[in-house]
């Protein structure tokens, strides 16, 4: 068996003490021995709550942060001590596209020079095949070759976000950390941009580490996912088996919480009540048994390894997992929860763009 | 039948405006130099309705918000027949009489909150900055409403918090805060900008419910643009569906979800992952939006759309109810059923 092109294992990271940010002795640990491996062209999907440490994780891999422990190995090299020279070559391979698309361009870089740059950095093409590459660039992600003479803050929030997207592909990376790549995008604009992702990772054989809120995304896009919890993973799996059978109480919550188009289907409020513990607080236990309607003293005591239930591939840190009720009978989903105008209406269009050119 | 030939019974355009509502635009136009970017826009928020606008990335959502607030970028051209707020015409306005309605009877979270969020002010400063400037509160009872507000929008421990500048916290948590400082006066109207786009659905659900509560208990009225259809669905009284700088289509949550006409409507419903759609293409609409420099005639939405016919390439379909109802569609083809063979 070939080597994950990805594999991270008991990865801590910290904030805070040194420079003063945070009141003194106090460090917010945010990042909990946490281990995956991504294969090459495979997606990992990553999800979980807000502040539970999915971007440092992104960053970490990177090395945009430096790990306080743990192992980082990137085609079976580790990257950590690397030389500067090897990590300038390991920055074309793995490459980020960040959450926020107004503070990661340059607002003094014209677009068609925030693509030309990376593309002459590392000597990929030269004269005028840069330009055409540039041009290849904006159409590969729904822009036109009119855009490069514009400024960033000129273009909308999904804009500029597909620029950031053109940016990592001008490098031809082997990685890409997503992160919330796809959420400032209208649903059309993200359509395209998934359809692109995939299609790079077949033809090319592209990873990705695919961070977002978006359970109906990470369900389509992701081969295995993996749910973070106040730094911890809490279950993994392939995408299918952990969003059909979730196995751990808060991907249940997570879940349970995901609006659906059918709508007003929401879950009861204390169903999702409650927040994560704070990074500053030292947790003994369960990160999540403060929240969860399952915790026994057990939870409180002793923390729950990610093996503590296992079905081949699919993993879930509960002590209670065997004792879950079972999940309600399936709920309609897709089309199918809609009403029947609705239905054909949608075939109509479907029917109608099938047969229209494309 | 032809049912875009039937008068408008309930146009909003006729008559004057109905004392109750907390936001009227009529016929509002923005561009820039050389070209137009929102292209007579209207739209009604009622007291305590919720309205959201959903359309295409760069179809002019955030300069709707950012014009109703009087913070169109410079170099924005704003026309308008009405800009109404509270029965006030806003347009002929001071930037002096703005501010004192801006983070006090109107407020707005923004989809970028790094930008607006101060980075040198602690988020504590800046949640009690608008109590102080426009409810003249003293250090003390602001610093009280603050926190509370900070763990009303679910910041674990706020008193931490307080004293941390936006670079240290998560996108999550700074949207909180923006949440927060909007909130803090208890506006009349609060334009919410892709709200909840950074946050994770435990906590946008948390916060949509709590949004929810403080405009039942508040009366706040509120203008939610966002691109995610599922959320649209849970919280929406009304919804506008923006594109090319015009509505396409108006209505009530379920005329939109139970009942969509406009083609634009239908494409962005298709193009939502469903279960059955893993290891295939998404229904992307074929083609971009036009550049506003270069906006076809007629409806704005013909070169993308499978339905256009020759009629559609040369004249603008108008906004029009459809039979009895005040679900207004533009669109030469709607229903479609009856057009479409
Ligand atoms: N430079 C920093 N200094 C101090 N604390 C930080 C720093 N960067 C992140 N943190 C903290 O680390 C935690 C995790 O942040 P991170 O951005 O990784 O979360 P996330 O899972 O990506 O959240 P979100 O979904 O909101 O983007 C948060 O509590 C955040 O406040
Ligand atoms: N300062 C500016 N100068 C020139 N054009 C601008 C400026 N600000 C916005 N635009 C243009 O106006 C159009 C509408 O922008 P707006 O930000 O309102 O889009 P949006 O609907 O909010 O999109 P998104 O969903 O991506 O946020 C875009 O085509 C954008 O390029
Ligand atoms: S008017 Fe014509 S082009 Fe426009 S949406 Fe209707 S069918 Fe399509
Ligand atoms: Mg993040
Ligand atoms: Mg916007």
């Amino acid at each position: 068996m070939t080597r994950p092109l990805l594999e991270v294992s008991h990865l801590f990271k910290s904030f805070g003490g040194r420079d003063g940010l945070f009141r003194a002795g106090r460090r917010a640990r945010v990042v909990n021995d946490v281990g995956f491996t991504i294969g090459r062209g495979e997606t990992f999907g990553l999800v979980g709550e807000s502040g539970s440490g999915k971007s440092t994780i992104g960053r970490t891999i990177l090395r945009l942060l430096e790990p306080d422990s743990g192992e980082i190995l990137f085609d079976g090299q580790d990257i950590a001590g690397l030389s500067r020279g090897d990590l300038r070559r390991l920055r074309r391979r793995m490459q980020i596209v960040f959450q926020d698309p107004f503070s990661s361009l340059d607002p003094r870089v014209r677009v068609g020079e925030v693509l030309a740059e990376p593309i002459r950095l590392h000597g990929l093409r030269e004269g005028a095949a840069i330009e055409a590459r540039v041009d290849e660039l904006l159409e590969t992600v729904g822009l036109a070759p009119h855009h490069k003479t514009r400024w960033p803050h000129e273009f909308s929030g999904g804009q500029r976000q597909r620029i950031a997207i053109a940016r990592a592909l001008a490098v031809e990376p082997d990685l890409i950390v997503c992160d919330e790549a796809v959420s400032a995008l209208d649903v059309s604009i993200q359509a395209q941009v998934l359809n692109l992702l995939a299609r790079l990772r077949d033809d090319l054989g592209v990873s990705y580490l695919f961070i977002s809120h978006d359970m109906s995304v990470v369900r389509h896009i992701a081969d295995r996912v993996g749910v973070l919890y106040a730094g911890r993973l809490v279950e993994t799996g392939p995408v299918g088996a952990v969003f059909d059978r979730p196995s751990h109480p808060y991907t249940r919550m997570l879940l349970a919480a995901t609006p659906s188009l059918a709508g007003r289907s929401r879950a009861p409020a204390q169903d999702i009540a409650g927040a994560p513990p704070s990074p500053f607080d030292a947790v003994t236990g369960c990160a999540f048994a403060s929240r969860c309607a399952f915790a026994s003293d057990r939870c409180r005591t002793e923390e729950p390894p990610l093996d503590t239930f296992q079905a081949e591939d699919h993993r879930a840190a509960c002590w209670h997992v065997a004792e879950l009720p079972p999940l309600g009978p399936e709920a309609a989903q897709g089309d199918a929860a809609m009403s029947p105008a609705y239905r054909r209406r949608i075939d109509l269009l479907r029917r109608a763009q099938a047969g229209s050119p494309a | 039948m032809q049912p875009m030939t039937r008068p408008g019974p309930t146009d909003p355009r006729d008559g004057p405006v109905p004392a109750d509502d907390v936001l009227s635009i009529r016929g509002l136009s923005v561009g820039f130099a050389g070209f137009t970017v929102l292209d007579g826009i209207d739209l009604t928020v009622r007291a305590g309705e919720l309205v959201c606008i959903v359309g295409e990335s760069g179809s002019g959502k955030s300069l709707t918000a950012l014009a109703t607030m009087g913070l169109a970028p410079p170099g924005a051209r704003i026309a308008a027949d009405c800009l109404r707020f509270t029965g006030r015409d806003l347009l002929p306005l001071t930037e002096r009489e703005r501010q004192t309605l801006r983070g006090n009877e109107m407020a707005m979270i923004f989809q970028e909150p790094m930008t607006s969020l101060n980075p040198v002010m602690t988020v504590g400063e800046q949640i009690m900055e608008p109590l102080r400037q426009h409810r003249r509160m003293g250090a003390r009872q602001a610093r009280e409403t603050a926190l509370a507000m900070l763990s009303r929008v679910q910041v674990p421990a706020p008193e931490a918090r307080f004293d941390q500048y936006p670079h240290q916290l998560s996108g999550g948590l700074r949207q909180r805060v923006m949440i927060a400082m909007a909130l803090v006066c208890r506006p009349r109207l609060l334009i919410a900008d892709e709200p909840t786009t950074a946050l994770d659905v435990t906590i946008q659900a948390q916060i949509l419910r709590l949004v929810d509560e403080l405009r039942h208990e508040m009366g706040t009225s509120i203008l939610f643009i966002t691109h995610d259809l599922a959320v649209v669905s849970e919280i929406a009284d009304r919804i506008a569906v923006i594109y090319a700088g015009r509505i396409v289509e108006e209505g009530t949550r379920d005329d939109i979800f139970d009942d969509p006409q406009h083609p634009y409507t239908l494409a962005l419903f298709a193009a939502l992952p469903r279960p059955e759609d893993k290891g295939r293409d998404l229904a992307s609409i074929r083609g971009q939006v036009p550049g506003p420099d270069a906006m076809p005639g007629g409806c704005r939405f013909a070169p993308r759309c499978p339905f256009a016919i020759e009629k559609c390439r040369a004249e603008r379909p108008p906004l029009l109810d459809m039979p009895g109802r005040a679900h207004r569609v533009a669109c030469w083809r709607a229903p479609l059923e009856e057009s479409v063979r």
